[in-house]
C-alpha cells in the first residue's frame, strides 16, 4: 500500500461525531418536519461554484445505529476530484443502495470504504470513514485484517479459476485454516448462506469456471460471507446477469439482510427499490440525498433526485 | 410516367477490383503460410537425407573369378593395387606372385628378397610393408610398391591400342588398362627392400615382426631355440665415408626355459606380433596361449602375462591371428568362426607388474567353419575374414556390425587368404586353384545405433563406455561416436543455466508484475528485455575470458558467496523495516540504494570469510580439496546441504509459533516488532548454519563425500561459469514472458484476493501465480529450449571436454558447440560429417519433444484458467 496515503490523511483526533455537521441536526423521539423543497441548497450551485454539497438526509436515518461512517471524505484521481466531502452513516443490518448516473462516484465512494482505492496508484483522499467506530484510514490500521471485515462483491463474476470448494474457502486459507472440518463446515454454510449448496454440493472439487454466470456470482457471494465480514459491499452485483440470476441475487439479499450490513451500488433503479431500505443518490460526486428507500422513491426532496428516478436524466 | 430521382447506382454484384484484391491476397497468404511449413519442414529433410546413409549398410557386387596357377606353398599374403588391375599373393617362403585380376594370368613370379627363401614373413597390418627373416639371421625390410604411368597411344602395339575400355593386359613389367575416359595407364608392382641387417641372433629366424615408429624401426624376433630378441635399428652417419649404417640393439629373452621352467614343456610359437609402439610383443600358440612380453626397454625385455585365449573353453585352436590397424588389438580368428579381439587394458586393480591386462573386447560370430584368413583394411576397422568353407565375411571391429556376407563361391575350397582394396571398394580372396574377387561397398560401417547409443568397447578402454572422440591424426585411430555424452553436455548445460536463471527471473517477474511500482516497471522492464539481445558470443566472450579466469582465482569467496550475498540483503531490508515510518518513507528512494550497499557489504564479506572458509573447511587449498587431496568431507557437505537447512531452519523458527510472534510483534513499536524480526531472522540463520554443520558432520562420519558427484576438480572453464552466463542469457526471455502472463491476469481476481483481505504475496502465490501458471511454463519452457540449442556460450565458456561427469566445476561439450566446432573440418559426406548431421537431428528431435511436452502441458494449464 502506498505510503503517501497516510501522509495525506491529516491528523485530525478529536472530530466531531457524524451527522452533527449535516443539515439535520441528532435528535431523538419524533422526526422533525422536512423542510420545503425551495428551502434546500441547490445542487446546481455546487456544480457551478465547484464547491461540496450538503446532503439532504431524511430523518428517518438518524434512528438508525450505523455501523460505517463516513465523515467529510474527499476523493482526487489525479486532479480530479471524484468525491466531494461526502459524509453518510450506514445503518447496521440493513441493505443501502447507492444510485446515480454513471460516473457520480459510487463505485468509487464504495472502493473506498474497504480502501480498494489504495491499489491505484494516483488516488489521494481527504476525510476519514469509521467501521464500528474504529477509523479506517487512519495510520496505524492494517488495512489487510480491515478487509477482512467487510466482504466484497464484484459487478463481474470473478472467482478464481480453483475449484468451487476452494473459492468459497479462500478467506480461510488466507488466515492459515487448514482443519479439514473447519473449513467443510464453512463451505457449506456459506454455499447455503448463498444458495449455492444444492447445485454445487456434487460438484464441489470441480472448476468454479464451469458455473454459470448467476451462479458464479452467487458463488462470489459465499465467498464474500465465508469469512464472516461485517459489511457486505456489493459493486452492482446483477449488472452482467440476466434476469433470472438477478432475481435470484435479490432474493439472496433479501435474505442476507439482517445478518450483515450491506451497501450496494446498482445501476438499476427497481433493484434498489425493491431491495434496498435505505437509498443514496450521487451525482457528479455529490451524496444529493440520503433516505428510505420508499421515501426517495416516492417523495424526494431534492428535484435532482426526481429528475434522476423519473428518467429525466441518467 | 414517374419522376426521376438521382442516386447511386446500386451494383448487384463486387466490383472486379474488391474480388481481384481478395482473391490475390487468399493466395498469397496461402502460398506463405505453406512456404513457412514447408520451409521448417525442409530443413528436417535436408537432416535426415544426409543422415540415413549411415544407416544403409554396405553391399558387395560384380563377382569375378579367375584361375591362377596354383599356389606352391602356404600363402600367407595377398593383395591388389588400387585400381585393381594387379593381384598378388605371398607365401610362407616370401614367394612373390603376381598376376592379372582380369585372368588370372601369371605377370611376375619372383621371391621377394636376393636373399632366397625365407624362414618367416611379416606384414604390416593395413599396408604393403613387409619383413623377412632368414636362416642365418638376417633380417630384409621392405614394401611392394605400385607405380603409375600414362603412356602415349601411339607407343603401343596396336593389339593394346584397341584395348576395350576397363580392361587390361600385361605388358612390359605391368599392367596396361584402358580407363573409362581412353587413358592408357600402366600398373607396375615393384618390390622395394633395404640392405639385409644382421639381428645378431646367431641361428635361424623363426619368428618375425617390425614396426615403425616416430623414433626409429622396432622389430621382435624368435629363433629355433626359443630366445626372443628385441632390436632397435639406428641409422648411423658416418661423415667421413658419407654412408649411412644401420646398427641394432636390443637384448633377449629366453622364453623357452622360462616356459620350460614354469609349465614343463615347450613347443615354438605359432605366431609373433609386435605392438605399434614396440613396447609389447606378443607370442601366440594355436593352443590359445598367448605370453606378452613387456619390451619398453628394449634391453631387457620380461615376461609380463601370460592367459588363454579361449577363457572357459577347451579344445579351440587359434586358425588366423593379425594385428589389426593401428596394432593395438590383436584378431584372433578360431576353429569355430569367432573373431576374438584382444586389446591391452589398464584397469585399476591389474595383477600384473606393468599394470596392463589383456582384455578380449569384443568376439565376433562368423560362419560355421573354420576362420582362415584375416585382412585388416588401411583406412578403417574394416576387416575381411576368410573361412574354411570359402565364405567371406566382412566386419567392422568396433561395433560388430557385419557389413557383407559372401556364400562360398561353388568348390572352391577353403579361402587362403583374403584383402581388401586400398580404398575399400574390392575384395580379393584367394582359393587353392583360384582367385575371386567383387567390387564392395563398405558404406559407414562406424556407424550404428548402438555406436552412437549405446556402450561400446573400445580399443585398450577398461570397460564399454560412452565416449565421443570423432578424428584424429591417422587413419589407425578407431574413431569414437556416441553422442550420449554430448546429449549429456547439452542436459549439464540446460540443468545448471536453469537452475540459475530459472529463479531469478520468475521472481524478478513476479516482482515487476505484482509489487513494483508501474512507473519504474516501465523503465525496467525494457532495460531486462535489452538483455536479451545481447549477442550470446559477447556472453560467452566475456564467460570464458573474463568470468572464467577470475572464477578460478576466487574459488572460495565464490562459493560463500552464494550464500553471503543474499544473507546480507535480507539482513539489510530486515533492517530497513526497523526504520521509523517517518523515516522510511523520507527516504523511500534511498531504499535501493541501501539494498545494493548490503549487496556490495556482502561480496565484501565473502571476500574476507572466502579465504577463512578455504582455511578451515579445506584444508587451505580449495582446489586441491576438490581435487580429492587433502581434508574431509565435511566442508563440501555443508556447503551442499545448507540451503536445505535454511528451509528447515525456517520452518522451525516461522512457522509453528506464527500465532504467538505475530502477536508478541504487535505489541511494541514497530522499531521493537522490527529489532526482533532481526533478532529471529539472524537466530534462524546461524540455527541454519549449525543444523548444516552437524548435518555434513555425520555424513562425513558416515563415509559419504561429496567429490566425485557434484563436485569434483575444478577446470577454469566449467559448468558454474556456463551455468552463470547461459543463465544471464535465457532470464531476460523468461522474464518477459513470464511478466506478460502475470500481467495478463485479469485485474478483477487480483481485486476478488485483495478484497477477501489477502495480501499482496498471497495474491499472487494463491491466485496470480496458479492462474498465470501456463504461460510461465511456457516461458520456463522457451527458456529451456533456447538453453538446449545455445552454442556460442557453451563453445567458448565450457572447455568442450565430451565427458560425462556431473561435476558443476568440469567441463562438458553439448550437441550443438560440437557441430560448431567440428563441422567445418569434417570431411563432406563421411561418417564423421554425417554423424554431425545426426547430432543435428538429435538436437531437432530433442527441441520438438521439449516443445510438444511443454505444449501439451501448456495446454492442461489453459484449460483450466480459460473463460476467465
Amino acid at each position: 500500500m502506498p505510503e503517501t496515503l497516510h501522509a495525506a490523511i491529516p491528523e485530525n483526533e478529536d472530530r466531531e461525531p457524524f451527522m452533527t455537521e449535516n443539515t439535520m441536526p441528532r435528535a431523538s423521539g419524533d422526526l422533525p418536519e422536512l423542510p420545503a423543497r425551495e428551502d434546500l441548497p441547490s445542487v446546481a450551485d455546487a456544480l457551478r461554484e465547484e464547491t461540496s454539497f450538503a446532503t439532504v438526509v431524511h430523518p428517518e436515518l438518524i434512528q438508525e445505529e450505523a455501523l460505517v461512517e463516513i465523515e467529510r471524505f474527499s476523493l482526487w484521481y489525479g486532479a480530479k476530484r471524484a468525491l466531494w466531502d461526502i459524509s453518510m452513516a450506514i445503518p447496521k443490518g440493513k441493505v443501502t443502495a447507492l444510485i446515480g448516473p454513471s460516473g457520480c462516484g459510487k463505485s468509487t465512494l464504495l472502493r473506498s470504504v474497504n480502501r480498494m482505492n489504495d491499489l491505484i496508484d494516483t488516488v489521494r483522499i481527504d476525510g476519514d470513514m469509521r467501521l464500528d467506530g474504529e477509523s479506517i484510514y487512519g495510520r496505524n490500521v492494517d488495512v489487510i485484517e480491515l478487509r477482512k471485515r467487510m466482504g466484497m462483491v464484484f459487478q463481474k463474476p470473478n472467482p478464481f479459476p480453483m475449484s468451487i470448494f476452494e473459492n468459497v474457502v479462500y478467506p480461510l486459507r488466507i488466515e492459515g485454516v487448514k482443519d479439514k472440518k473447519i473449513l467443510r463446515s464453512v463451505a457449506e454454510r456459506s454455499l447455503r448462506g448463498a444458495a449455492l449448496w444444492e447445485e454445487a454440493e456434487p460438484r464441489l472439487r470441480e472448476s468454479a469456471l464451469g458455473l454459470s454466470g448467476g451462479q458464479q456470482q452467487r458463488l462470489c457471494i459465499a465467498r464474500a460471507v465465508a469469512g464472516e465480514p461485517e459489511v457486505l459491499l456489493m459493486d452492482e452485483p446483477c449488472s452482467a446477469l440476466d434476469p433470472v440470476a438477478t432475481s435470484k441475487i435479490e432474493d439472496l439479499i433479501e435474505e442476507l439482510k439482517g445478518d450483515y450490513t450491506i451497501l450496494m451500488v446498482t445501476h438499476n433503479m427497481q433493484q434498489a427499490a425493491r431491495v434496498s431500505e435505505y437509498t443514496a443518490f450521487m451525482y457528479l460526486g455529490r451524496l444529493v440525498e440520503y433516505g428510505p428507500t420508499d421515501r426517495i422513491f416516492t417523495q424526494p426532496l431534492c428535484s435532482e433526485t426526481e429528475d434522476y428516478i423519473t428518467g429525466r436524466f441518467g | 410516367m414517374s419522376e426521376t430521382r438521382v442516386q447511386p447506382r446500386r451494383v448487384k454484384s463486387s466490383r472486379r477490383g474488391v474480388r481481384v484484391a481478395d482473391r490475390v491476397s487468399h493466395w498469397v497468404i496461402t502460398l506463405g503460410g505453406i512456404g513457412t511449413i514447408v520451409s521448417v519442414l525442409m530443413v528436417c529433410v535436408v537432416l535426415v537425407w544426409v543422415v540415413l546413409p549411415l544407416f544403409a549398410g554396405g553391399e558387395v557386387s560384380g563377382r569375378t573369378e579367375v584361375q591362377v596357377a596354383a599356389t606352391s606353398g602356404d600363402v600367407v599374403r595377398v593383395g591388389e593395387d588400387e585400381y585393381r588391375t594387379i593381384g598378388f599373393s605371398i607365401d610362407r617362403q616370401g614367394h612373390l606372385r603376381s598376376f592379372l585380376l582380369d585372368d588370372g594370368t601369371t605377370i611376375v613370379e619372383t621371391p621377394l628378397s636376393s636373399l632366397g627363401p625365407a624362414s618367416a614373413v611379416s606384414f604390416s597390418p593395413g599396408s604393403n610393408e613387409f619383413g623377412l627373416g632368414f636362416a642365418d639371421g638376417r633380417v630384409v625390410l621392405g614394401r611392394l610398391e605400385f607405380t603409375t604411368s600414362y603412356l602415349d597411344a601411339k607407343d603401343l602395339p596396336e593389339d593394346l591400342r584397341t584395348l576395350p575400355e576397363g580392361k587390361s593386359r600385361p605388358h612390359g613389367q605391368g599392367v596396361l588398362q584402358r580407363t573409362s575416359i581412353g587413358q592408357y595407364r600402366q600398373q607396375a608392382l615393384q618390390v622395394v627392400t633395404d640392405d639385409p641387417v644382421d639381428l645378431g641372433v646367431g641361428g635361424p629366424i623363426r619368428l618375425f615382426d617390425q614396426t615403425t615408429t616416430s623414433s626409429g624401426r622396432l622389430a621382435a624376433a624368435m629363433d629355433d631355440q626359443g630366445r626372443l630378441f628385441v632390436r632397435r635399428f639406428q641409422v648411423e652417419y658416418d661423415m667421413l665415408e658419407d654412408e649411412e649404417t644401420t646398427v641394432v640393439v636390443g637384448g633377449a629373452l629366453d622364453v623357452a626355459s622360462v616356459e620350460q621352467e614354469k609349465t614343463g614343456n615347450w613347443s615354438l610359437p605359432d605366431h609373433l606380433a609386435l605392438s605399434s609402439l614396440g613396447d609389447t610383443v606378443y607370442l601366440i600358440w594355436n593352443s590359445g596361449r598367448l605370453l606378452r612380453v613387456d619390451a619398453r626397454d628394449v634391453e631387457k625385455p620380461v615376461l609380463a602375462e601370460s592367459l588363454s585365449l579361449f577363457p572357459g573353453e577347451k579344445g579351440r585352436r587359434v586358425t588366423a591371428l593379425a594385428p589389426l590397424l593401428g596394432r593395438s588389438s590383436l584378431l584372433v580368428g578360431d576353429d569355430l568362426g569367432r573373431l576374438g579381439v584382444w586389446f591391452r587394458t589398464k584397469p585399476p586393480d591389474a595383477p600384473n607388474p606393468d599394470g596392463i591386462v589383456m582384455r578380449r573386447g569384443h568376439l565376433i560370430a562368423g560362419r560355421d567353419a573354420a576362420l582362415t584368413a584375416i585382412a585388416s583394411s588401411g583406412r578403417s576397422r574394416v576387416v575381411a575374414l576368410g573361412f574354411d568353407d570359402g565364405g567371406i565375411r566382412i566386419v567392422h571391429v568396433t561395433g560388430e556390425g557385419v557389413i557383407a556376407d559372401i556364400p562360398p563361391p561353388g568348390d572352391a575350397g577353403p579361402a587362403l587368404a583374403v584383402a581388401l582394396a586400398p580404398k575399400e571398394d574390392g575384395l580379393l580372396a584367394l582359393y587353392p586353384r583360384k582367385a575371386a574377387s567383387w567390387a564392395l561397398d563398405v558404406g559407414y560401417p562406424e556407424a550404428s545405433f548402438k555406436a552412437y547409443f549405446g556402450k561400446v568397447w573400445y580399443e585398450e578402454h577398461v570397460k564399454p563406455e560412452y565416449v565421443w572422440q570423432s578424428s584424429s591424426g591417422t587413419d589407425e585411430f578407431e574413431p569414437k561416436l556416441s553422442l550420449v555424452p554430448l546429449i549429456f553436455g547439452t542436459v549439464k548445460a540446460t540443468i545448471y543455466s536453469l537452475l540459475f536463471g530459472v529463479p531469478l527471473a520468475l521472481l524478478a517477474a513476479v516482482f515487476t508484475s505484482e509489487f513494483m511500482h508501474p512507473k519504474w516497471k516501465r523503465r525496467i522492464k525494457p532495460t531486462l528485455e535489452l538483455m536479451a539481445s545481447l549477442p550470446s558470443v559477447v556472453l560467452g566472450f566475456i564467460a570464458g575470458l573474463v568470468i572464467s579466469p577470475f572464477l578460478e582465482k576466487h574459488v572460495p569467496q565464490a562459493l560463500v558467496a552464494v550464500y553471503l550475498i543474499p544473507f546480507f540483503f535480507l539482513l539489510g531490508s530486515q533492517l530497513w523495516q526497523g526504520l521509523s515510518p517517518r523515516w522510511s518513507s523520507r527516504l523511500g528512494v534511498l531504499r535501493g540504494v541501501f539494498l545494493v550497499f548490503a549487496v556490495a557489504l556482502g561480496v565484501q564479506a565473502a571476500g574476507v570469510v572466502g579465504p577463512f572458509a578455504e582455511r578451515v573447511f579445506f584444508a587451505g587449498d580449495l582446489r586441491l580439496w576438490l581435487d580429492g587431496q587433502g581434508g574431509d568431507a565435511t566442508g563440501g557437505w555443508l556447503l551442499m546441504v545448507l540451503p536445505a537447512c535454511v528451509l528447515a531452519a525456517w520452518a522451525v523458527v516461522a512457522l509453528p509459533f506464527r500465532r504467538t510472534w505475530e502477536r508478541w510483534t504487535g505489541l511494541g513499536s514497530r522499531g521493537r516488532a522490527a529489532a526482533l524480526e532481526v533478532v529471529r531472522f539472524l537466530a534462524g540463520s546461524g540455527l541454519a548454519v549449525g543444523l548444516a554443520w552437524g548435518v555434513a558432520v555425520l555424513l562425513t562420519a558416515a563415509g559419504f563425500d561429496p567429490r566425485g558427484s557434484v563436485l569434483g576438480t575444478y577446470v577454469q572453464r566449467n559448468a558454474l561459469v556456463v551455468g552463470f552466463a547461459m543463465g544471464f542469457a535465457i532470464i531476460p526471455i523468461i522474464y518477459t514472458l513470464a511478466d506478460d502472463a502475470l500481467s495478463s491476469v485479469p485485474q478483477h481476481l487480483r481485486a476478488a484476493s485483495l478484497g477477501c483481505g489477502a495480501t499482496p504475496w498471497q495474491t499472487a502465490s494463491r491466485v496470480v501465480i496458479p492462474t498465470a501458471m501456463s504461460g510461465i511454463f511456457s516461458a520456463v519452457m522457451i527458456g529451456l529450449g533456447r538453453a538446449v540449442g545455445e552454442t556460442m556460450i557453451v563453445l567458448m565458456a565450457a572447455g568442450n571436454t565430451p565427458i560425462m561427469d556431473w561435476n558443476v566445476f568440469n567441463g562438458f561439450r553439448t550437441l550443438s558447440a560440437n557441430i560448431a566446432e567440428e563441422l567445418p573440418e569434417a570431411v563432406k559426406d563421411s561418417t564423421h560429417y554425417r554423424t554431425l548431421f545426426l547430432a543435428a537431428l538429435v538436437l531437432f528431435v530433442m527441441t520438438l519433444v521439449l516443445n510438444t511436452v511443454a505444449e501439451v502441458v501448456r495446454q492442461r494449464f489453459r484449460r483450466r484458467a480459460t473463460r476467465l
